[in-house]
């Protein structure tokens, strides 16, 4: 897995890429957390390179997510594939998360 | 079936240790692509195996010591299959029932959520307890006209 920041403003761009799985999840969990705690609560995760996320990955979202609420800040989603939108669908996360289509469109809307 | 024909089995035993994840994901890419698999397929056998492995290191033991997983994969009768040996605990996971899917962001809860996820994305599983070991299989159905060396 392999994780670039971005910033747009206020808000950070996290693009990972690769599997978020029992052995990544942990470091991409805390690098959310980290960011929130330091004050980037803004966040968008541009998913497009994903393979797949596992229930690890999920949690980490979660909690990222929940952090990111408790700060006042926002965490969207942004670019899943079909395949990982199925993972979102099965584990009905579709409506947790704020879900954009592309890049572009999150930082216009958020 | 000819001499270079890649074998349509292979193994890897691990130990009970989340580290060493990346090892079988590395050999399900591989087998993968030895028998041009669907990329989705080894895609969700990735995914499905890291869900069991991931529940059988974290829940399956009560010591501290080093222990074996041995990892099998086949494909037979149209089906790449998976079977995942461990000395752990008894422990059937498709017994787990996976917590509602409701609540908000602050909420919601996770447990069994890998088990779902496997039930749903896999066409067979199926668990026994053998010689003190629990063996878990599942199984994914490829599309008619099978894979490389079925032909």
């Amino acid at each position: 897995m392999e994780i670039v920041e971005g910033h747009a403003g206020e808000i950070t761009v996290v693009e990972v890429k690769g599997r978020i799985d029992s052995t990544t999840a942990k470091a991409f969990g805390d690098r959310l957390t980290t960011l929130i705690k330091t004050g980037r609560s803004r966040l968008v995760i541009d998913l497009k390179h994903i393979i797949y996320i596992s229930s690890a990955g999920f949690r980490a979202l979660l909690v990222a997510g929940r952090a990111a609420e408790q700060a006042n800040g926002t965490l969207a989603l942004c670019s899943l594939s079909a395949e990982v939108q199925r993972l979102f669908d099965l584990g009905s996360f579709t409506d947790l998360f704020v879900i954009y289509a592309s890049r572009e469109e999150v930082l216009t809307k958020l | 079936m000819s001499s270079t024909e890649p074998a349509r089995a292979a193994s890897l035993v691990i130990g009970n240790n989340i580290a060493e994840l990346p090892k079988v994901a590395e050999l399900v890419d591989r087998f993968g692509m030895a028998h041009r698999l669907p990329q989705a397929i080894t895609n969700d056998l990735n995914l499905c195996l890291d869900e069991i492995l991931n529940n059988a290191i974290s829940y399956g033991y009560e010591d501290r010591q080093l222990h074996r997983i041995v990892i099998n994969l086949l494909i037979k009768d149209n089906f790449v299959i998976a079977d995942i040996e461990d000395d752990g605990i008894p422990f059937d996971p498709w017994n787990d029932a996976p917590a509602p899917p409701r609540g908000t962001l602050q909420s919601r809860k996770l447990g069994g959520l890998g088990v779902q996820f496997v039930k749903t994305l896999m066409d067979e599983v199926s668990y026994v307890r053998v010689r003190e070991k629990n063996v878990v299989r599942i199984g994914k159905r490829l599309a008619d006209g099978g894979v490389d060396g079925d032909r």
